[in-house]
């Protein structure tokens, strides 16, 4: 596992901003510029009372990139996911150590503001969790809990989150009506269009289209693909071929440890390890 | 060994067992339907001697029983109009007090409370729920009523007793008991009945919606009051629903405190009576048919009364249940 982290682990002291962002060996998927390291997770483990969910895990999560976390069922990876927003600190048994830091920040210090590392994190779920209140409300419902804009100008934030989730030519017309009318996928785009209208800078999809039918699925998939170009994309998927379709680098995690990180080329069709051959392959799992 | 001889001998074999089943399973089915049937009979038996009884009353005042505050046994006058009031008042009183605190209480136990604390507090609401009503009846005339006597009423009068527009509520002397006190000891026994639906409804709402909101970035607060509410609030219509059903129909603890007065007072410490306390109270007493069939009757609104309001309950636990309340 260190041996294809390296390149992308900064071996130095450095003050996380002022250290170059490194991409993972080989060429980064497009021919965009070496993207930036957004979060850095470091050394993290995490327990739920005295159980050890994950195991002294390090990877970065790169900005304008799509980073996939794959692995059998209770191998931790959406407990990582739910460590960068901090939402495990809802329950009192849980509880991380190490560090993420956020464009320099540690994240799990308890001096991080824990409303704001919320608004620049945003998350969507397993299962599409609209808000009992009308479209517009769910979407605007974020917004209004950082902001007091004008009504025109919420209008105008409501719009474009939708417009950004795809959703907007479906709900234009039926603003007022009750999120929960909308079909399952239609759900899990309000969902995302709510995280983003907070405008955040990291995205986390914990099984995004796990509820959802193929058709749903794929409009999702669309749509990761479209937002990849503004924000850093956390995915932890049970389906190989979505992270294949959609990630950039993908890391697979077995029994709360990191196994492998890579490019999500490689890790698909050349991976160093043969436990996650074994998984991609379908041979265990 | 052929196939039809084998199939032939298995049913030869299973076909006495498999008769007798259908006997057993009819025998049974018969016997729980008549148990189940028994409770539509007594339900039925319960109104028709209610009406029955509330015949020569009702035959005699007519709809002016509803409306009169007269109650009069020497001259045989009746009328319901203030235990009706006082029953109305004192529930009233009670759901205003009993429903944020057991809101209050629900939401620390559900959202706020740590582990360690969850289970204490749960079981001493239950233990709240278990005390009879008598108890509270000694307790609300020997230690509530005194000291509301000696504290909270003089300061009330002093205070709101003159203020303009809700000053008449608070007037008159400060007895101890009556309207207000009983409306308090209601208040604190229905309180673990919808603290605990309350809570049970909070718990219902899925861990995923409310980490989506807290996942915004919203506060604990603000969670309750745009997700948690809105998701539940036919439950806790229900919840409270319950509550009122039961401070309606209260007696003892009641009895004990109102004052049992057949008058209606504008002023909240003044002595009233309710339905349930007039009935316990004066049945010994109703030497005459038409003072026993008032009192029967008196039962029969009670008894519409709550009726309604357990219907409205069911109704709207269904609406929860059925979806999202919205």
């Amino acid at each position: 596992m260190t041996a294809i982290l390296s390149p992308a682990r900064p071996s130095d002291a450095l003050p996380p901003l002022a250290r170059p962002a490194v991409p993972p060996a080989g060429h980064a998927p497009g021919a965009v510029p070496d993207p930036a390291v957004k979060a850095d997770i470091r050394n993290v483990r995490f327990f739920y009372k005295k159980f050890e969910a994950i195991k002294n895990i390090s990877l970065p999560l790169y900005d304008r990139r799509v980073t996939a976390f794959i692995g059998p069922s209770g191998c931790g990876k959406s407990t990582l996911l739910r460590m960068l927003n901090r939402i495990y600190t809802l329950y009192p048994e849980q509880r991380a150590e190490g560090e993420i830091l956020i464009d320099g920040r540690n994240a799990l210090a308890a001096d991080y503001d824990i409303n704001l590392l919320r608004a620049k994190v945003g998350m969507v779920f397993q299962k599409p969790t609209p808000f009992p209140m009308s479209i517009y409300d769910n979407i605007a419902f974020g917004i209004r809990l950082y902001e007091k804009p004008p009504a025109a100008e919420l209008d105008v934030r409501v719009e474009e989150a939708l417009q950004r989730a795809a959703l907007w030519n479906e709900v234009k017309d039926k603003l007022r009506q009750s999120g929960l009318g909308l079909s399952g996928g239609q759900q899990q785009r309000l969902c995302i269009a709510r995280a983003i209208a907070l405008r955040p800078e990291i995205l986390l999809l914990d099984e995004p289209a796990s509820a959802l039918d193929p058709i749903s699925t794929s409009k999702i998939e669309d749509l990761i693909h479209e937002l990849r170009s503004d924000y850093c994309i956390a995915i932890v998927t049970h389906n190989m071929q979505q992270a294949a379709r959609t990630a950039d680098y993908t890391a697979f995690m077995y029994l709360g440890e990191l196994v492998e990180y890579d490019e999500t080329a490689t890790i698909f069709t050349k991976p160093g390890k043969k436990q996650t051959e074994d998984y991609v392959t379908g041979r265990f799992g | 060994m052929t196939g039809i001889a084998a199939s032939s001998g298995f049913e030869a074999r299973i076909g006495y067992w498999a008769r007798s089943q259908k006997r057993y399973d009819t025998a049974f089915r018969l016997g729980t339907a008549l148990f189940a049937l028994l409770v539509l009979v007594l339900l039925g038996g319960v109104i028709v001697a209610l009406v029955d009884g509330a015949a020569p009353a009702l035959a005699k005042f007519k709809l002016g029983f509803l409306v009169t505050e007269e109650w009069n046994p020497v001259t045989d006058e009746f009328g319901a109009l203030a235990p009706i009031y006082g029953t109305l008042v004192t529930s009233a009183i009670a759901m205003l007090i009993a429903v944020p605190i057991s809101f209050g209480i629900a939401l620390f136990i559900t959202e706020l409370c740590p582990p360690w604390l969850k289970r204490p507090i749960g079981t001493a609401i239950e233990l709240l729920a278990g005390i009879p009503s008598i108890i509270y009846g000694i307790w609300g005339l020997f230690v509530l009523a005194p000291l509301l006597q000696e504290t909270a009423q003089p300061l009330l009068i002093e205070s709101l007793g003159s203020l303009p527009g809700v000053g008449f509520l608070f007037a008159g002397p400060p007895l101890g008991i009556g309207v207000f006190t009983a409306g308090l000891i209601l208040a604190i026994m229905v309180l673990p009945f919808i603290a605990s639906v309350m809570r049970d409804v909070f718990e219902a709402v899925p861990a995923l919606l409310k980490e989506s909101a807290y996942g915004l970035g919203a506060t604990t607060w603000e969670v309750v009051w745009s997700v948690v509410l809105p998701y539940t609030r036919s439950g806790m219509m229900g919840g409270i629903m319950l509550g009122l059903g039961r401070a309606l129909g209260e007696t003892m603890a009641v009895t004990f405190v109102i004052g049992n007065a057949h008058r209606i007072h504008a002023s909240l410490f003044a002595p009233g009576t309710t339905i349930s306390a007039a009935l316990a109270n004066e049945f010994a007493e109703a030497t005459t048919d038409i003072y026993l069939s008032s009192l029967v009757a008196l039962g029969l609104i009670l008894f519409l009364i709550t009726f309604s309001v357990l219907v409205l309950a069911k109704l709207m636990l269904q609406r929860l249940q059925r979806g999202l309340g919205t």
